[in-house]
């Protein structure tokens, strides 16, 4: 049979001998996974609530804003990462200025639509009750955006955790860094169980807010996504 | 103020919104904030550790490129400079030189192990300087790294580079052991590489007016990939371009042969660090690994690594072991 010797060597899919011996390379991919992604996810909703706030109430704000986040959304990680660099340097920084960036947009739009779809005589009986407006806001808007917010967040936190990896480029990227190690190795055994780590906590994550939302927000258990 | 915005969405919903805002009313929503807020702050703490001891000289952060060899020739020099006294920090596994090279001249990085005509190439944006001299071209390259505060040391006899390989068969039947010798029996031989080989001056043209080969067919394959090494194999090529390093040249039995008439631009390893950092005493350690570090160990790390899927702290350790570096 004339096969050639790359051939004659089959890499398995998981090779345990080695998983077993390299556990901690994993442990600390996946707590810098979801380091990375936590502060991605808490950052862009720190930043979105008042952008989104602010656009829903200065409407003219609004195409402007989500135009700017939807250009941020197109820039090339790598290229946006090579630009960073020298100012923020091989940092944690660098990492978050990219991903927070990438998370605004799904989360200024989901607040706005939250805001948007309050019923208008739900805001007729709250000026009845005499709520002056940060007040409607805090207790009466806000609230009734949640299940679209919480819409919000799972999407972003999801896309995060797949974007994550991407932060490999400047020596994060947690689950990533093992991902490219199997690929530029050409070995099985990091790629597939740091992928498949991934995807359970992409999982795991979404399971979670959802839970969350069901005990935060009781009363859209049967909301439309 | 916000009325004249509300006026879509929901349409129909009207019952649902009214129970929805009563229930709302009685619930303090300052709590789903807190819960929110509790929700997404829980990031766990991402500490760095820095343990250097009283006796350190300094501490130094060395950076590699995404690919085994880098991140075997980082941890070779980052472990000579721990043994000689310096706290050693890695950035490993980091993307390609548009985001390493700013890193060093940022200062986020004091270190690379670079390869003298690639890195030309890089920092004087492609201008075609590099040739097949390692000494000029790193020469070349310092000059270029001068202005930005950085500079290459002495390059390594170690080379990463385009090279032309035959079969250890072969080798033995022609007695070959360096490119001039295949002058006089090119006719017999037939070449494999990429097919832009006939057209680019490293390749087929090269080898025709350096060294007078005219080879009897050629082959378009790959660059030492599986199309070359099949074509090894079933012996439908007897010379084929590879990367001298390569790990796997040994099990494939292929032989390198010398490029005595320096076709191929030098990729020699070649330290590159900024001038902050290059001390007299970083300069020693770095370039006394540099002398001792030959193309046949890079072949036997890169195999270590690529195919024994050994760690490349590990086996960078014991290269240093063997030339009596013991921690």
């Amino acid at each position: 049979m004339q096969s050639s010797a790359f051939l004659d060597y089959v890499d398995p899919w998981v090779n345990w001998t080695w998983l077993e011996s390299h556990v901690p390379l994993f442990v600390d991919a996946l707590q810098q996974h979801l380091t990375l992604t936590a502060i991605a996810v808490a950052g862009g909703l720190a930043l979105s609530l008042p952008l989104g706030i602010a656009a829903h109430r200065w409407r003219a704000l609004r195409n402007p804003l989500l135009g700017f986040f939807g250009v941020v959304y197109t820039i090339p990680s790598l290229a946006l990462f090579a630009l960073l660099v020298p100012y923020t340097g091989l940092s944690i920084v660098t990492a978050e200025i990219g991903l927070i960036g990438y998370t605004v947009l799904i989360l200024v739009r989901n607040l706005l639509i939250g805001l948007e779809s309050v019923p208008p005589d739900v805001l007729d009986a709250a000026d009845g009750m005499g709520y002056r407006p940060l007040a409607r806001l805090a207790f009466v808007e806000l609230p009734l955006a949640l299940p679209a917010m919480f819409a919000g967040v799972r999407i972003a936190t999801v896309t995060t955790i797949g974007l994550v990896t991407i932060t490999a480029l400047i020596g994060l990227g947690g689950l990533g860094q093992l991902i490219n190690k199997g690929l530029i190795e050409n070995f099985h055994t990091p790629l597939v169980v740091a992928t498949a780590l991934s995807i359970a906590l992409a999982l795991v994550a979404d399971l979670t807010l959802v839970g969350l939302q069901r005990v935060a927000v009781p009363w859209s258990r049967d909301a439309p996504r | 103020m916000e009325e004249s915005s509300q006026t879509h969405c929901w349409t129909g919903q009207t019952q649902r919104g009214k129970e929805n805002s009563s229930m709302n009313l009685r619930i303090d929503s300052g709590r789903f904030l807190a819960a929110l807020a509790a929700l997404v702050f829980v990031a766990t703490a991402c500490g760095s550790t820095g343990n250097g001891g009283p006796t350190s000289k300094g501490t130094l952060t060395v950076a590699g490129f995404n690919f085994p060899e880098s991140s075997i020739l980082a941890e070779i020099y980052g472990q000579a400079l721990a043994h000689d006294g310096y706290t050693i920090t890695y950035k490993l596994l980091l993307g390609n030189r548009e985001v390493v090279a700013p890193a060093l001249e940022s200062g986020q990085i004091d270190l690379y192990p670079g390869y003298a005509a690639t890195d030309l190439e890089y920092y004087n944006k492609g201008a075609g300087e590099a040739n097949g001299d390692a000494a000029a071209t790193t020469a070349k390259l310092n000059s270029h790294l001068q202005a930005l505060g950085l500079t290459a040391l002495t390059p390594s006899a170690a080379v990463d580079q385009n090279a032309f390989a035959v079969t250890t068969d072969t080798q033995k039947k022609y007695n070959l052991t360096k490119l001039s010798d295949l002058a006089p029996i090119g006719g017999q031989l037939t070449l494999g590489a990429g097919p832009e080989c006939p057209t680019r001056p490293f390749c087929q043209p090269g080898l025709q007016k350096t060294y007078g080969i005219n080879f009897k067919a050629f082959k378009p394959l790959d660059t030492d990939g599986p199309l070359t090494r099949a074509a090894f194999k079933n012996g439908s090529i007897d010379v084929g371009l590879v990367f001298s390093s390569d790990g796997d040249l040994n099990s494939l039995s292929l032989v390198v042969l010398q490029d005595d008439k320096h076709l191929e631009n030098a990729d020699n390893v070649v330290p590159i660090l900024r001038q902050a950092a290059a001390s007299t005493e970083v300069a020693t350690v770095l370039n006394a690994i540099d002398a001792k570090l030959t193309t046949a160990d890079l072949i036997t790390l890169n195999s270590q690594v690529s195919s024994q899927h050994q760690d490349a702290d590990a086996v960078a350790k014991a290269w240093l072991q063997q030339h009596n570096y013991s921690s």
